[in-house]
């Protein structure tokens, strides 16, 4: 987990008791390693400064878009 | 001729067609062969033969007419409903008539079994599977890739000349780059989905054809999406887009030469040019995929089904489909954002070239029981690496096909990726067979050991 991630031990235990979703210690073992791959990169899409892009309304993926 | 089994799918259809191969005989065949390979490859999960003599006894006279043919665990069939791999999934599945089945179906066509596949899907190796990990035909301790394992593994160890399979962030390109297959994401909507449990909500899988060439891939994709994928010469100067990315470039020096050498065989067999673009973002596009399709994975789940799980789901399953569960909304809403801004920059690079190319997968098949690759910029994970370039165009809905261009020193596949504008699947199986002609269709026609006695026997 780089410096970035939160920790998995907050974020994880933290989401599931919110959710009450029960977890055993591999499946802790398999979100941290998870988390681990996937928090930073989320990291970066979340901070990706997308405010200009004009959302595409009911886009149709099997045609180009309307620009 | 040839063992009829070990012909291609077009020359199996033209000779039935002919009456110089009775279709009962290459079911037959087909099925021997089935017993005989697949306990070394695992491909096939289910058999059904009174099922396909039935379906062989009514079959219409289509352009697969007779042809036996695997689908992937992912559709259900009047007589089985899909397992998609797993022990359990999150919305519930019956037997039916799905789109691929009724495709293949009205086109002739006999189902002879249902291909393993990567766990839920979730996988590019094929190592996990509620059935046991699927093989690669080119050395049978590699993965075959995925999450089309099985449709990959069977075509390639010549069970059968075509198989459906399903791409969802690269499920049917990562392993027919494995297998040295040749394998086609139609743009979205264009090939039959009826049936899929995603397909009502899904944005971003498609089903496609696996085969050993862009002629076959032709055919069962023509089948597929219900109108014929027309032969051309649309590929003549073509314009080849290369971009400097580490999905181009985070490769290994294999993987880098051989399809540097292909592009360039491609440039020269169509008299066309090579272009360098700029595609920014393409790192925080693939997780863009990752994080919309487990979006859509997670239509059915709550809390209290996850705390029932099956105890025969693998582990790995349990995990992340517990923590799929946990990511925020706003990354999902911020990917949907990102998906229209590529898709925007897409438009704008196909006004300049007809397709992008880069390598399908960054290294070759790793071994089953450590599915790592070394690249350039370290060790990755096989599933971190592979959907880096796959994931573009489910994301943005435009076709994309991966055909062999080489073997690794150790003899594994090696793959290149072309991908064109929506709608342009023909161009792109045009560029492919221009490829094939290049090459003098030495790595279409490369038979992986498992496959050669009955080739070099026939």
């Amino acid at each position: 987990v780089t410096e970035s991630a939160p920790s998995d031990e907050g974020f994880i235990p933290a989401g599931l008791a919110a959710l009450g979703i029960e977890a055993d210690e591999t499946d802790l073992a398999v979100m941290a390693a998870f988390h681990g791959l996937l928090w930073p990169p989320l990291a970066e899409l979340l901070a990706l400064d997308t405010g200009d892009v004009e959302p595409e309304r009911c886009p149709d993926l099997s045609r180009g878009p309307r620009l | 001729m040839s063992e009829p089994l070990d012909m291609g799918l077009r020359a199996q259809a033209a000779a039935i067609a002919a009456g110089e191969v009775d279709p009962g005989e290459l079911l037959d065949a087909a099925l021997a062969r089935i017993e005989e390979r697949n306990p070394a490859l695992n491909a096939v999960v289910e058999t059904f033969p009174e099922r396909s003599r039935e379906m062989l006894a009514a079959a219409p006279a289509g352009p697969l007419h007779g042809v036996p043919l695997v689908i992937k665990d992912e559709w259900p069939l009047p007589w089985r409903a899909q397992r998609f791999g797993a022990a359990e999934l999150m919305t519930p599945t019956a037997p039916g008539e799905s789109g691929p089945y009724r495709v293949l179906r009205d086109a002739g066509a006999t189902i002879v079994g249902v291909g393993n596949m990567h766990e839920l899907g979730a996988g590019s190796t094929g190592a996990l599977s509620y059935y046991g990990a699927a093989h690669n035909p080119w050395d049978t301790e590699r993965c075959p890739g995925g999450s089309s394992s099985g449709p990959a593994a069977a075509v390639a160890g010549r069970l059968v000349a075509g198989a459906v399979g399903a791409d969802g962030l690269g499920s049917v390109r990562l392993p027919a780059a494995y297998c040295g297959l040749t394998g086609l994401k139609p743009t979205f909507g264009r090939s039959a989905m009826e049936g899929h449990h995603l397909a009502p909500i899904t944005n971003l899988i498609v089903s496609g054809p696996l085969c050993a060439d862009a002629g076959d891939c032709r055919l069962l994709g023509s089948v597929l999406c219900g109108e014929e994928l027309a032969a051309g010469d649309a590929a003549a100067g073509l314009r080849i887009g290369v971009v400097r990315d580490p999905v181009s470039e985070d490769v290994t020096p294999e993987v880098a030469a051989a399809c540097e050498e292909a592009v360039e065989a491609l440039r020269a067999a169509t008299g066309g040019e090579l272009r360098e673009l700029a595609l920014p973002d393409l790192e925080a596009a693939s997780l863009a995929g990752i994080l919309i399709i487990n979006s859509e994975a997670m239509s059915g789940a709550t809390p209290e089904k996850l705390n029932r799980l099956s105890p025969e789901l693998s582990p790995i399953a349990r995990g992340t489909l517990k923590y799929a569960m946990l990511l925020p909304a706003a990354a999902v809403t911020q990917a949907q954002r990102l998906r229209t801004l590529m898709r925007r920059r897409l438009a704008a690079l196909f006004a300049e070239v007809d397709v992008i190319a880069w390598p399908t997968v960054p290294a070759p098949a790793p071994p089953l029981d450590a599915p790592v690759v070394e690249l350039p910029s370290g060790t990755r994970s096989a599933d971190q690496a592979n959907v880096r370039g796959a994931a573009l165009a489910n994301l943005t809905g435009i076709p994309a096909i991966s055909m062999p261009v080489g073997l690794s020193e150790d003899g594994l596949p090696l793959a290149l990726q072309l991908q064109g504008a929506w709608g342009a699947d023909e161009l792109l199986l045009d560029a492919a067979e221009a490829l094939e002609r290049a090459n003098g269709r030495r790595w279409v026609d490369a038979v992986p050991p498992l496959a050669e006695a009955s080739a070099t026997e026939a």
